[in-house]
């Protein structure tokens, strides 16, 4: 599938880095379509049309409109969302996307990043819907935070590590908690452990 | 300082202007040791007076607004002293002012809330404050001495040393993933019931400590340790 065809939309608001942006893509060695997009509101409507790969966001767009996003990944949970930043970022903000691009990376750098993105989608696991954990990745999270390993989490709950480590991702992605201490104070908070079986 | 569009820094502009639009910009001159009032100054006057380098001075003044640019600078040599005591005195303020403060604030919060939760964050930013220190005890005991030693005159013996500027790098943690957490936590997480002024207070201080704490990762790692790799590369050739 290297020489799938990728429709990427690139919602930007200016011409200048469009344009700029656009034409770094086009002449890459990938072949790539892209399709301008003015406004996130505007992919609303063609999201339904076009089934895009990948969009390119400028996270500014969304900043405080966390649940709007969501509803936009919604729309289509195949599509992947990557940031183009002008500057650094607010790396929470950055969670929500698949991956990220910068206004100074290499023209080569950046078709590579889109590229190697667009190929990962086959093998992606379920993308993360909701922002509530699921049942199945509360079982993960109890059994983290009681200090149990990947392995013995997958034994436990006869799954793959693999299936562990994405469930993890997930609970990371949707938490907005990395550390383990961080993780553990969550799950007391949302009664999935007690303060009793810390340690168990 | 959380306005998003701001100006692109420059040598002629009047640094009081710059003030007004992004605060935050105060704490850069503090940091680079500059007490006195801005008046109407611009930068490059600024820069001469306090005999601080304009491309130093502009690469971060620019951090603080948001721009980084990561190539077209030349730094030279002789600005990593500079450099490396603006650092030293961001370390002084994480560690004499903004911890104190936020600790004070988590433990106004748990006497005014019984929730268990407060406690464990309490505890949580207990150790995370331990790593920080751990690692600013290494940087400035070990990494910026050795720095220091090599703009020396015999910079060329310490070069050959043991220690190498990429090992800085690996010993470089990523320790603001944790105030990250902090603030999911408090933001989204965890219910306090009680005194929401401490809470929003501790929340303001947390993000301006993430903030300066951002800009002095990338300071360190996009401009100090490829400068110092390279000094270390030519007192090696010499």
């Amino acid at each position: 599938m290297g020489s799938r065809q990728i429709n990427i939309a690139i919602i930007e608001p200016s011409h200048i880095v469009y344009e700029g942006l656009a034409n770094i893509l086009l002449r890459s060695k990938y072949h790539f379509r892209i399709f301008r997009l003015e406004s996130a509101e505007e992919y609303e409507f063609a999201a339904l049309k076009n089934g895009f790969d990948v969009v390119i966001l400028n996270p500014q767009l969304i900043q405080n409109l966390t649940k709007y996003f969501n509803q936009l990944r919604r729309l289509n949970e195949k599509t992947l969302w990557v940031a183009l930043l002008y500057s650094f970022f607010d790396k929470e903000l950055l969670t929500l996307f698949n991956a990220s691009i910068r206004i100074n990376d290499e023209p080569d750098d950046v078709a590579e990043t889109l590229h190697r993105l667009s190929l990962q989608n086959d093998s992606l696991p379920e993308p993360v819907a909701g922002e509530h954990i699921t049942e199945r990745e509360t079982d993960v999270l109890r059994l983290l935070v009681n200090g149990h390993s990947n392995k013995e989490i997958a034994d436990k709950l006869s799954i793959s590590i693999h299936t562990v480590i994405s469930h993890r991702k997930n609970i990371i992605q949707k938490t907005g908690i990395r550390s383990q201490a961080g993780l553990t104070i969550y799950a007391l908070s949302n009664k999935i452990i007690s303060l009793d079986h810390l340690g168990e | 300082m959380y306005r998003n569009i701001r100006t692109f820094i420059r040598p002629e502009i009047k640094f009081a202007g710059l003030i007004f639009e992004n605060p935050v910009l105060l704490l850069l001159l503090e940091h680079f040791g500059i007490i006195d009032e801005v008046h109407d100054k611009t930068v490059s006057g600024i820069c001469k007076e306090n005999g601080i380098s304009e491309t130093v001075f502009l690469s971060f003044a620019n951090l603080y607004n948001g721009f980084h640019q990561t190539s077209g600078n030349s730094y030279q040599f002789s600005d990593i002293p500079s450099i490396i005591r603006f650092l030293g005195n961001s370390h002084a303020y994480f560690r004499n002012e903004k911890y104190p403060e936020i600790y004070r604030y988590l433990k106004q919060l748990g006497e005014t809330n019984p929730e268990a939760e407060i406690k464990l964050i309490s505890r949580f930013f207990d150790e995370y404050f331990v790593e920080v220190t751990d690692h600013l005890d290494y940087e400035e005991n070990i990494a910026f001495p050795y720095i220091l030693g090599l703009t020396a005159e015999d910079g060329g013996a310490v070069a050959n040393s043991s220690f190498s500027a990429r090992e800085f790098l690996d010993h470089h943690t990523d320790i603001e993933s944790k105030l990250t957490d902090l603030k999911n936590l408090l933001i989204r997480h965890v219910p306090l019931k009680h005194d929401p002024v401490n809470r929003r207070k501790l929340l303001f201080s947390l993000i301006e400590l993430e903030f300066v704490m951002n800009i002095h990762s990338l300071i360190e790692e996009s401009i100090l340790v490829p400068l110092v790799i390279d000094l270390e590369k030519s007192l090696n050739r010499g």
